[in-house]
């Protein structure tokens, strides 16, 4: 789940003043997510990993690009990766339309800029909507309506430990619906 | 956005395997920006400060625009690297560039701004960085308690590198002002030893400044990350230490932060809270910048 503010602050400020340690604690918290997502738009393990590999590059070189008070520092990472991404198809499809020519090769619809691309986002919607009761009132809880733990729990009137742990199984059976890491 | 947030949860929870290497991405990382010098516990604070502006050196690409001091950023590269080349020649580390004409900061600003006039904002910001590193690597073999004065300032050597530090932190935050980047705080442990070495001068800027209140002292509380609370005599042969309960002819307390630049010269705005002899603290405020130079 999402880090607190002021830990993507702390890093910020670690990693702005040169301590690579900080480089290597981002990568153990979010590598997966970022060559997860890499992964879900390349369909390419060896580019995905190529370009997890560079959004933490490029956080590092240019660290004061990020600003903590306009978002997240995970949002801004999956927001890199995903531009490469997407970048990566784009310039393959090129290359295949100049090789087949542009009347045998028909490329796909056009891909948003955004990390979350509409189509992916109404199969994600679907998705919520197709869990098991319990599991989606708390997944629209805490997403669609921005509850806390601690609000969850109190709307429902279930212990903390036990929100926290449904929302997680809503998380995983979502994962499952969207395919998963394998493309 | 709730739903970017559903998504990357969902992604977050899907992958548990990471297959980029760990150190192949560090090697990959530290071969485009330099990580910050490798220095002892007591000269991190300025290693930190000089890895934060060649970040923000490899961000910015107006080097021809005057910052500050009437000079441009390339100017007050330059700058930092003859204060830094003066510190390391006291130290026998390498001095970079033309020789050191004069064991002045002025003067061997004058040298270097002439060295780097025509050369590309990439050869200088290395030239700098290239010093910097060079009088960091000599660190280790230093004494920290021992008492040199390049520049014609004496200090020990802890509180030159956290002079360094300050001037360093201070430039680095005018040009990241200029180009509308916001630049972090250094971390809480760099902060707190640089304000306290700031305390340490607040009795020789009311010398400085003609002020007689050798017979007085000050209590100053320093609020947020990196902060503190000194007891002051304002007596240049006694030394600032962590307030105890003494009883003194004011109590300051303001941002550590906005004390530091305070007594870097960058008090515009600057606000503290007072309580006792409403007439010292107006002193107090009026010589803190007395040692802060170009």
């Amino acid at each position: 789940m999402e880090a607190p503010v002021v830990d993507d602050r702390l890093l910020h400020q670690r990693v702005v003043g040169g301590d690579e340690t900080a480089l290597g604690e981002l990568y153990d918290r979010f590598a997966a997510l970022i060559f997860g997502l890499a992964l879900r738009v390349t369909r390419d393990r060896v580019i995905a990993e190529d370009i997890a590999q560079e959004v933490f590059v490029t956080f590092w070189e240019r660290p004061l690009a990020f600003d903590p008070e306009r978002g997240s520092l995970r949002a801004w990472l999956a927001t890199i990766a995903h531009r490469r991404s997407v970048d990566h198809v784009r310039a393959e499809e090129r290359r295949k339309v100049s090789v087949l020519g542009p009347r045998v090769y028909e490329r796909p619809a056009d891909m948003e800029d955004t990390v979350l691309a509409a189509d992916e986002a109404i199969r994600v919607r679907e998705a919520v909507a197709a869990l098991p009761g319990g599991l989606r009132e708390v997944i629209e809880l805490a997403y669609y309506r921005g509850r806390t733990y601690r609000q969850v729990a109190g709307e429902l009137g279930i212990p903390e430990g036990t929100a926290k742990s449904r929302i997680r199984s809503g998380l995983r059976k979502l994962a499952e619906a969207l395919g998963g890491e394998q493309p | 956005m709730s739903l970017e947030r559903l998504y990357l949860d969902t992604l977050a929870e899907a992958t548990d395997q990471v297959p980029v290497s760990r150190a192949r991405l560090l090697a990959a990382a530290t071969s485009r920006r330099r990580p910050a010098p490798d220095v002892p516990a007591w000269a991190a604070p300025y290693a930190g400060r000089v890895a934060a502006l060649d970040a923000l050196l490899g961000s910015v690409e107006r080097w021809d625009q005057v910052i500050v001091e009437g000079w441009t950023l390339q100017e007050l590269v330059a700058h930092l690297a003859a204060k830094d080349s003066l510190l390391a020649a006291s130290l026998g580390a390498p001095v970079l560039g033309p020789p050191i004409g004069g064991n002045d900061g002025l003067v061997r600003t004058r040298e270097l701004q002439d060295f780097e006039r025509e050369r590309q904002p990439g050869e200088t910001r290395r030239f700098w960085r290239d010093q910097a590193d060079a009088l960091c690597a000599r660190l280790p073999e230093a004494d920290p308690d021992r008492v040199i004065d390049p520049g014609g300032t004496p200090f020990a050597v802890r509180d030159h590198l956290l002079a360094r530090m300050l001037e360093t932190w201070i430039h680095t935050d005018d040009a990241a002002t200029f180009n509308g980047v916001r630049l972090p705080h250094p971390v809480a442990k760099h902060i707190h030893p640089t304000a306290d070495f700031c305390a340490r001068l607040v009795p020789w800027t009311m010398l400085l400044s003609g002020f007689e209140a050798a017979a007085r002292s000050v209590r100053l509380t320093l609020t947020g990350p990196g902060g503190g609370d000194w007891h002051i005599p304002l007596d240049v042969s006694r030394v600032a230490e962590a307030y105890q309960g003494e009883s003194t002819d004011v109590a300051l307390s303001c941002d550590v932060v906005g004390f530091c630049f305070l007594l870097g010269g960058r008090g515009e705005g600057f606000a503290w809270d007072v309580t006792g002899d409403g007439g010292l603290a107006a002193d107090l405020l009026t010589a803190a910048p007395a040692l802060s130079g170009p």
